[in-house]
């Protein structure tokens, strides 16, 4: 992408600017975290940009290569916090195509629901932390939160934690689901029609909010692919990539939805595509409840210390934010020899300088918000 | 065919790969998942670029570059190789000698692979020659002596802060 | 006679109060946990609680006398302003607590952007050696008195990731911390408990004007 520095030759001498650098981050209110760029500008237009990264390095590939199979579902869940089910989920599902185990089909139905869920409650965070970066502080986050909480509620009475849930196990589930749970679930369905009704009115709808966000942050097609970008980043840009469709998992082939893609690349579009998303997430959610039927959730023959023959997998599963590929080697034994998490918020936001080039300097927090990164997931 | 046989490659798309190669040494294996194609270094980033190239599999994606420590056999590069148009998966790896840790640059091909090529060549000592950017990514750069996911490097010690004031029972080690 | 502040503060100036002994430590009649609840005793009471002795008296009807010490730790503590700061997990369940569900406002509790303005700096995850120094240079930026609450696991010891030997093995290593809240992630609740402690710190080193 070309820079769109106006020439203006006329006004050279009276206005020459010099280019100034603003250093942004690590902590700034709408970094979503630690993350640091350092923004080049020249009046208002940017002209270069350097993201730094890793301040949130801690390690998860190296510790999960030293702790048996069971105990890595923990990092997975610290890694990626938003959408910890999907984590787990590609983790699970990587150990158990090692180790030539199937959940049984209870198990992948309520794994689809959590998922789904998950999605949901992780873009209503990006629909409050987008807000707060678009100018709103607290009201949409305050509407956003609500709604995240009854979800979060539902995960704790079926997972026991709020946050770090490790519920999914190699072969199934850690424990049967609370007995209303297909009760509880169709009431926070309820609930998250509302809420998504209520914030797309607030935003979608609101002049000021298209304004900052119509036309800003371009990522082109082609671009996107090129820097791996995946996930609504991707399809935003009009390239109908989703894993739930391609190499569909668990039960995704059975289930009715579409793949939302936008038109223009811009960030409404990437606004507009997350917030179709969740309508979607509702529809495979009710269609799963359906078929929802009890039966074992583990299956019969499940090893307690779970060993895997030498071999690698690479599994990846559409998490809220893009492709979570998890790449596991194994030589053999109850840990992996190598452990791989391929984030896809690092691709996302090698994008980030496409995007953000030629535009104003305020439009850059947009544009960082609008790639909804986790950067523990980041940097892992 | 110009590289390996194809027993147990059926319903694979080694075919086509290996027409694209044509020239390129390439040794097919079966994945759980996908094929896996390992390639000598000297010949990877062509190799990759005519996957990228051709028209039947275009492997315009790059789903993943991540790095294996063998220990003693040396560092493997993996790339996971993804088609947005065939929906067609590809491993490609290759491997690298601990005599001579380098290999070209992928972001030639696909500029997906500068940060990924970054946070390897920090993490495992390899060197990518020709990188556009080769500083440091995810670690300090005062912290470039030692590469933290090579499998010799050791664990932190924890450090016990609140032992010396406890009393342990006989023949108990705190 | 007409009974105003006038007359209070005369009092105050010539009359020290007699309920104050020379060395002893001031009894903190208001503040002392409740007695039936043996439970919670042993966290934050290290002045014993004498029945009977007030820390303030009423001089006259409408005007109350009492040190300033504790005026200015009462009124310190009831407008902590954090810092917002999140760096890992932790941080969801910190916003959580600011949302509407816990909602940390009515404490008095008002999240605050700027190290500048801010009065307690909540370390909510881990701490790594890339980061260490912005933290420490933030905790340098905000003015006296502040206080440092270590969030989870992480930021207390490093947590599950203490074996990585780029990470900091808690944040005690370069800031000094006033209250740890354990769990990872600690759920809203016990974030509530740690700025609760936090006041009764506060009231409890009232004299203090910070380090």
């Amino acid at each position: 992408m070309t820079t769109a520095v106006p020439d203006t030759p006329a006004f050279d001498h009276e206005f020459e600017t010099q280019d100034l650098m603003i250093n942004m981050g690590p902590q700034h209110p709408s970094t979503h975290g630690v993350f640091r760029m350092v923004l080049t500008i020249d009046g208002e237009l940017v002209t270069d940009v350097t993201p730094h990264i890793g301040y949130m390095h801690r390690g998860a590939e190296k510790l999960c290569e030293t702790m048996d199979y069971r105990q890595g579902i923990g990092y997975m869940d610290r890694t990626e916090y938003l959408a910890n089910f999907n984590a787990e989920l590609s983790y699970v599902m990587a150990v158990e195509q090692l180790a030539e185990l199937e959940a049984p089909e209870r198990a992948q139905w309520v794994r689809m629901i959590l998922c789904e869920l998950n999605r949901l409650s992780s873009h209503f965070m990006f629909l409050g932390a987008f807000g707060t970066d678009v100018g709103v502080f607290g009201t949409a986050f305050t509407y956003a939160f609500r709604e995240r909480e009854f979800i979060q509620d539902l995960f704790e009475e079926v997972a026991g934690d709020r946050l770090m849930f490790a519920y999914f196990r190699a072969g199934g589930l850690a424990w049967e689901v609370p007995g209303n749970f297909e009760a509880r679930v169709r009431e926070t369905l309820e609930l998250s029609r509302r809420g998504i009704k209520d914030l797309d009115g607030l935003m979608t709808q609101n002049e000021i909010f298209r304004a900052r966000t119509e036309g800003v942050g371009h990522l082109s097609a082609e671009d996107a692919l090129d820097w791996g970008a995946s996930g609504p980043t991707l399809r935003a840009s009009g390239v109908p990539m989703d894993i739930r469709k391609d190499e569909p998992y668990l039960f995704y082939d059975q289930v009715e939805f579409d793949v939302i893609t936008g038109e223009h690349g811009d960030v409404f579009d990437r606004f507009q595509c997350r917030v179709n998303e969740m309508w979607q997430s509702i529809r495979i959610i009710e269609q799963c409840l359906e078929r929802l039927e009890p039966g074992p959730i583990v299956p019969d023959r499940l090893p307690r210390m779970l060993r895997t023959p030498p071999g690698e997998v690479y599994c990846r599963t559409e998490a809220p934010r893009g492709e979570y590929g998890i790449y596991l080697v194994s030589k053999g034994g109850n840990r992996p020899h190598r452990l791989k998490i391929r984030s896809a918020c690092l691709s996302n936001l090698q994008a980030l300088r496409d995007m953000t080039i030629g535009g104003y300097v305020a439009d850059a927090v947009v544009v960082l918000g609008s790639l909804d990164i986790v950067l523990c997931e980041v940097d892992r | 065919m110009t590289n390996g046989d194809a027993d147990g490659l059926e319903g694979t798309i080694w075919p086509q790969v290996d027409a694209c190669l044509a020239g390129i040494t390439a040794d097919p294996e079966r994945g759980a998942q996908d094929l896996i194609v390992t390639i000598p270094k000297d010949e990877i980033i062509r190799g990759l670029r005519a996957l990228k190239g051709n028209a039947d599999l275009a492997f315009d994606y790059l789903r993943c570059l991540s790095g294996v420590d063998w220990e003693d056999e040396g560092i493997d590069i993996v790339y996971h190789l993804y088609s947005s148009t065939r929906k067609l998966n590809l491993t490609v790896k290759t491997r690298l000698p601990n005599e001579d840790l380098s290999v070209d640059t992928a972001t030639t091909v696909w500029r997906a692979a500068n940060w990924l090529e970054r946070e390897t060549a920090e993490m495992f000592g390899v060197r990518f020659e020709g990188h556009p950017d080769p500083r440091m990514l995810l670690l300090p750069d005062d912290m470039d002596d030692t590469f933290p996911l090579r499998k010799e490097h050791p664990l932190a010690e924890i450090e016990v802060l609140q032992g010396e004031g406890i009393a342990y029972g006989e023949g108990v080690q705190p | 006679m007409a009974v105003g502040p006038a007359t209070g503060t005369t009092e105050t100036t010539t009359a020290p109060p007699e309920t104050r002994p020379d060395a002893a430590p001031l009894p903190l009649m208001p503040y002392s946990p409740p007695q039936e609840h043996p439970a919670e005793l042993p966290r934050l009471t290290p002045v014993e609680a004498t029945p009977g002795k007030a820390l303030y008296k009423i001089v006259l009807p409408g005007v109350m006398q009492a040190p300033a010490d504790l005026v200015i730790a009462a009124c310190r503590k009831s407008s902590l302003w954090p810092m917002t700061f999140g760096l890992a997990c932790c941080a969801i369940e910190m916003i959580a607590t600011y949302m509407s569900h816990y909602d940390l406002d009515r404490f008095g509790i008002v999240p605050w952007p700027s190290p500048r303005q801010s009065d307690v700096m909540i370390v909510a995850g881990t701490v790594t050696k890339k980061m260490a120094p912005a933290v420490k240079l933030l905790y340098e930026q905000m003015p006296n008195p502040k206080w440092v609450i270590s969030m989870g696991a992480c930021a207390t010891n490093g947590g599950p990731y203490t074996r990585y030997d780029r990470v900091l093995q808690g944040v005690d290593k370069i800031v000094p911390v006033d209250v740890y809240v354990p769990g990872c992630p600690p759920r809203p609740e016990a974030l509530l408990d740690g700025f609760v402690a936090l006041q009764e710190k506060i009231m409890e080193e009232r004299g203090a004007t910070g380090r």
